[in-house]
């Protein structure tokens, strides 16, 4: 696969793939407690070590979990994928203005939406609750898709510049020349070639906004609107239920995000690329 | 303005924008130059465009930073707004409270530790992983994954790593015999915020390792073979010809780690909630969080964010500078 240098001797490989596979033990640990811990009863919870498979494995824990978590895991897929859908549509419309139509101050503009992508959400917190409530939206999934949509283009509209950036321009001139409009041209031409961006931006966002917290704690802890995120840290903050009920309910909440990770993580990693962070 | 809005007429007048003067309520005036050319129908309409996202980024960004900064020379404290302007007080007392004084300390020591380490770790597992390895994308999916999960799992999964009675790491030192190495972990207030550097260490590494990773693959092949030929092997080869050439890659890593680093909340507020001992894990936006919505002391939490707004933006405007304008790269 390209690899650069370090031919190692043969004895200097083995090495090599001894130091690969400690390190993906190290990184797995935490991972695979949470799986086998998910699975055990609270007997096998005193009786085997974390790392141990359980003795007589059960889901028990993941049906109570899953009991305790079913209203905020369905409110987290519903604002997830609402403003998921609302800032790639306006993130591409974005990307194609400020790279293909141009304009004076246009840079300006893409300037303060990337500065827009590295605040710290701390420096808007207060007056943001103050805004979802003077809305009527505090505790309702319509403020969270308002958030999550404000605060998404800018990452978004990042997403889709760096694309459109390398289509060439004589693909619009050509258009333009034919007398089409900037909306037909977008249409016609950017958003049938757009198929690659989308789903960059879209498996971005989605796990960006399913793993939200900030938000999601200041602006919905009642079960209204309550997060998948809100719930998992209450769970956890109880004392009330076991380990295995925390662990079976960190497995819930992560398993959208394991799935995408699993299927389309080569799209995710483009995301991560596109100097991206996490909120 | 125009009075015939059918495609063809909009068309004709994009290619030559004074074309709609003459059709329309304007031809025969005399307008003033600039003010014509600036606003074109055609600049009109991009502007159109992009007008919904500009009115949510311009609020939801700007206003908001403004509006927080007011907030934060105010005297609101409770929960009913209140707007009477006090002045810098909240900035003057926040370095004389002893709470703010240690989220800052930690804070620093947080990033003094995590940021060059995770660098450091990334590095190696991108030139590990980049020795022509068997695997290579699966041991990279495996080092990346814990980078794609939220803070409140990877916080949850810690927690009962770190838990000192029945977690994780005990009951493993315990099992393999080195049980005088166990610990109270994040229940201990001289190691707890060790603990946490270490977790978000292992959070971070596999991006660290992505962007190193990239950044060393776009390195042409010649020039790896041109220092081969020269007798650079092994490390030496990455040394003197593949670490120099990787600036750009550290650069962006690092004002990664640096932000997140700056604005960690999530995983210290669920893993240990600033505790133990009341304040041994407590930084900056975890004081922020908690002055504003626990203590409702919003003037003051509003302070505080506007000094984590200021931090950030210093780091920031620059690298975006750099990368926007210095494209040509």
């Amino acid at each position: 696969m390209g690899g650069k240098g370090l031919r190692f001797p043969k004895p200097r490989r083995i090495i090599l793939y001894v130091l690969l596979i400690v390190f993906v033990f190290l990184f797995l640990l935490p991972l695979w407690t949470d799986f086998t811990t998910s699975f055990k009863s609270i007997h096998d919870i005193i009786y085997t070590v974390p790392v141990e498979l359980p003795l007589s494995p059960t889901i028990e824990p993941l049906i109570t979990a899953f009991n305790l978590m079913e209203r905020p895991l369905l409110n987290s897929l519903t604002f997830t994928v609402v403003a998921m859908i609302f800032s790639c549509l306006l993130g591409s419309i974005n990307g194609y203005i400020l790279t293909k139509i141009k304009f004076r101050g246009s840079n300006t503009v893409f300037l303060l939406f990337a500065i827009g992508v590295f605040i710290p959400y701390q420096a808007v917190l207060v007056p943001l609750v103050l805004t979802i409530s003077q809305l009527g939206l505090y505790n309702t999934l319509g403020g969270l898709i308002l958030t999550h949509t404000a605060y998404g283009i800018t990452i978004t509209t990042l997403l889709f510049r760096n694309f459109y950036g390398l289509l060439p321009d004589s693909l619009i001139m050509a258009a333009k020349v034919d007398g089409a409009g900037t909306w037909t041209i977008y249409r016609r031409i950017i958003l049938p070639l757009s198929l690659l961006p989308f789903v960059v931006a879209a498996v971005f966002q989605f796990t960006s906004i399913w793993n939200d917290f900030l938000f999601g704690v200041t602006l919905a802890r009642g079960s209204e609107a309550m997060p998948a995120s809100v719930a998992l840290a209450n769970l956890k903050g109880t004392t009330a239920f076991n380990y295995n009920v925390q662990m079976a309910g960190a497995l819930w909440y992560a398993l959208p995000v394991l799935i995408i990770y699993l299927v389309l993580g080569k799209y995710l990693i483009r995301g991560y690329m596109a100097g991206a962070i996490k909120g | 303005m125009e009075s015939g809005g059918d495609r063809k007429g909009i068309s004709s007048f994009e290619l030559s924008p004074e074309g709609l003067y003459q059709n329309s309520l304007w031809a025969g005036q005399k307008m003033r130059f600039p003010f014509r050319r600036v606003f074109t129908r055609e600049t009109m309409v991009n502007l159109l465009f992009i007008l919904p996202s500009v009115v949510l980024v311009g609020y939801f960004v700007y206003v908001l930073i403004g509006w927080n900064v007011v907030v934060s020379v105010s005297n609101w404290k409770g929960l009913t707004p209140s707007y009477n302007f006090v002045g810098f007080g909240q900035y003057v007392t926040l370095f004389h409270d002893p709470e703010f004084i240690k989220s800052l300390t930690n804070n620093i020591i947080l990033i003094l530790l995590f940021v060059p380490t995770s660098l450091g770790l990334g590095l190696l597992l991108a030139i590990l992983l980049d020795s022509k390895v068997r695997g290579e994308g699966v041991f990279r999916s495996i080092y990346l994954l814990p980078f794609s999960l939220s803070f409140v799992i990877t916080a949850t999964l810690w927690a009962w790593m770190y838990n000192p009675d029945v977690g994780v790491i005990n009951t493993l030192l315990k099992a393999i015999g080195l049980g005088f190495l166990q610990s109270g972990w994040t229940t201990d207030p001289s190691i707890a915020l060790y603990c946490v550097i270490l977790a978000i260490i292992w959070q971070f590494s596999g991006y660290t390792m992505l962007i190193f990773l990239a950044g060393i693959k776009s390195i042409p092949e010649s020039q790896i073979m041109a220092a081969e030929v020269d007798g650079a092997t092994g490390f030496n080869l990455y040394r003197r010809v593949v670490i120099p050439q990787l600036r750009t890659s550290t650069l962006s890593a690092f004002v990664v780690l640096m932000i997140f680093a700056l604005k960690v909340f999530d995983f210290i507020y669920v893993l240990t909630g600033g505790g133990p001992a009341a304040d041994a894990t407590y930084v900056v936006p975890l004081k922020m969080f908690i002055e504003t919505f626990l203590r409702t002391n919003f003037a003051y939490g509003a302070a505080i964010a506007t000094i984590l707004f200021l931090i950030v933006l210093a780091i920031v405007v620059p690298y975006l500078y750099f990368f926007i304008w210095g494209e040509k790269d």
